[in-house]
């Protein structure tokens, strides 16, 4: 595959701690187009060695609006299919400029041990520094074993460790849209997590053209329904719960951006810190970037304040358990005071109602579409690596237009057919 | 990150983030501080929420009194890299301004 890739695929077999890479065919990504349409591929391919698939979309990592998009495949520990959980931030990029498009993770390391991918080289590497640590102190740990602040880190905390069925893959300190429980089989495998970084060049077939589709796109994006909207609270009110913009207004210091994204759908809100404060914070660990709508919403709704909500959500996010099966089950049980949720993450069990159905993870809101359109859409996202709640958002980045600028940046002649049916294999 | 996508793809006619002459600093994560910071010819230009501050290139260090150590790990390939030039084979201005996704970048 010669344009807008790497053309690299890793092979990790934890079981025998060795590594090998395969060139991207093209006619795989002729057939499968990317992202899911071939981590899925990739998956059935190696299904016997129980494995865990990386990858990037067809667009993921250029200047494709909302292209930061990265996919994890595998059999969800909560529904036992194979499901797809969306990494963002800049973790798909990373992915990408490490030099592979797609990684297969199979086997059991005997060890503890992550995974460390950068410029073309993939290399298992002993955990003994991070495992037993939560998330945070293992980001901070593996960025300062390898000097660089940039790498993006996806890690499993205690929760992953103790194989948790509500254990998390988190992005670097923070949520992740994992709803499938992806960090117990992290955790079953000793992988403690995955650190990605790079400094790849991807070539473009027809670059000029790209660029200019791109920003024909991106001009439309900015006139669209979200223009000047931005942040956890205004997604939270297009879902119809109106009350928490006026809920947490009080602790938000700023919104974020994932790559290349047009809508900053995180939010930072301040906790130990003036949420007013325009200059850094002396403080190392001020508050909590809020990234996941649904567990702001399942912990409102337990009656927490905005502070203790996003507190919680902290410490779900150090411990590496989704904070939406925490809420859910929290509520169940009756638990309403933060320290005795907080203490329950150890020992959380119990069946979920706000599972996902389908294959793609419910971390991105529906807007109100059907749930086959949602689905839809979602295939749509994870094929092409488009941010999937963004993706959402922007009838401007239409499945045609998709298309279109896959195949001037690709050369490929993809088609809607094509489209289709690498959708309808994803649904199998 | 986009605006750097934008400016390697003016240096190297593909993307990469290695050449850019401009950079979003976000190593500091966990406070949520970032800054954008321009090479020029000889001076770094600074944009922080607190405000634009203009560095003579060299002198930056000492100046500040920075402890380098703790810096990005790109900050100082930065300084190697070459200097902005506006996109000035480009008609319509630099595409770093153009493809800022929350247009965050502008040019007096």
């Amino acid at each position: 595959m010669e344009y807008l890739s790497t053309n690299k695929i890793a092979i990790v077999d934890l079981a025998n701690s060795k590594v090998s890479d395969q060139e991207l065919d093209e006619d795989l990504v002729k057939e499968k187009m990317g992202g899911a349409g071939i981590t899925t591929a990739l998956y059935e391919q190696y299904q016997n060695e129980d494995p865990i698939v990386l990858g990037t979309g067809l667009l993921t990592g250029t200047l494709a609006p909302a292209s930061a998009l990265g996919v994890i495949t595998a059999k969800s520990p909560l529904t036992g299919k194979v499901c797809h959980a969306p990494f963002t931030l800049y973790a798909g990029l990373e992915l990408k400029y490490s030099g592979f498009d797609y990684v297969v993770i199979k086997g059991k390391s005997q060890k503890p041990v992550y995974l460390w991918m950068h410029d073309g080289v993939a290399d298992i590497s002993n955990a003994k520094d991070v495992w037993g640590k939560d998330v945070w102190t293992s980001t901070d740990t593996i960025r300062e074993l390898m000097g660089d602040q940039l790498i993006q880190v996806l890690t499993i905390g205690k929760a992953g460790e103790f194989e948790s069925d509500f254990a998390q893959v988190c992005i670097n300190y923070w949520a992740s849209g994992d709803r499938w429980g992806f960090g117990k089989l992290f955790g079953q495998k000793k992988l403690k997590g995955v650190a990605l970084r790079g400094m790849s060049l991807l070539e473009v077939s027809d670059a000029e053209g790209f660029v200019q589709q791109c920003k024909e796109l991106l001009s439309a994006l900015k006139a669209g329904a979200f223009a000047g909207k931005k942040g956890i609270a205004e997604l939270s009110v297009a879902i119809g719960e109106e009350d928490i913009q006026k809920w947490i207004a009080p602790l938000v210091h700023r919104h974020e951006s994932c790559f290349n994204t047009p809508f900053p759908t995180n939010t930072f809100v301040f906790l130990d810190e003036d949420p007013g404060l325009l200059k850094e914070s002396e403080k190392n660990e001020p508050g909590f970037l809020v990234t996941d709508i649904y567990s702001l919403l399942g912990f409102k709704k337990l009656g927490l304040s905005a502070a203790d909500a996003c507190a919680l959500l902290r410490e779900c996010a150090r411990y590496g358990i989704d904070a939406l099966a925490v809420a859910e089950l929290s509520q169940k049980a009756g638990k309403k005071k933060p320290d005795e949720i907080k203490k329950s993450f150890s020992s959380l069990k119990g069946p979920l109602e706000n599972i996902g159905k389908g294959k793609f993870s419910p971390w991105s809101p529906n807007f109100g579409l059907p749930a086959n359109e949602w689905e839809r859409r979602q295939a749509v996202a994870y094929i092409f690596g488009i941010h999937p709640i963004f993706a959402m958002m922007a009838p401007e980045l239409s499945e045609e237009k998709l298309v279109e600028l896959a195949n001037i940046g690709t050369g490929l002649g993809f088609t809607s057919e094509t489209l289709n049916k690498v959708i309808a294999d994803i649904a199998k | 990150m986009a605006c750097e996508m934008a400016c390697g793809y003016h240096r190297d006619d593909g993307f990469a983030l290695l050449s850019s002459c401009i950079m979003v600093t976000r190593g500091r994560e966990k406070r949520d501080y970032s800054a954008v910071v321009l090479k020029e010819a000889e001076n770094l230009v600074i944009a922080r929420p607190e405000g634009l501050e203009i560095r003579r290139i060299g002198a930056a260090a000492e100046e500040t009194g920075a402890d380098q150590s703790k810096g990005d790990a790109s900050a100082k390939p930065l300084l190697l890299r070459q200097p902005c030039d506006l996109c000035n084979d480009r008609e319509e201005g630099p595409l770093c301004l153009q493809f800022c996704p929350v247009n965050a970048i502008s040019m007096d």
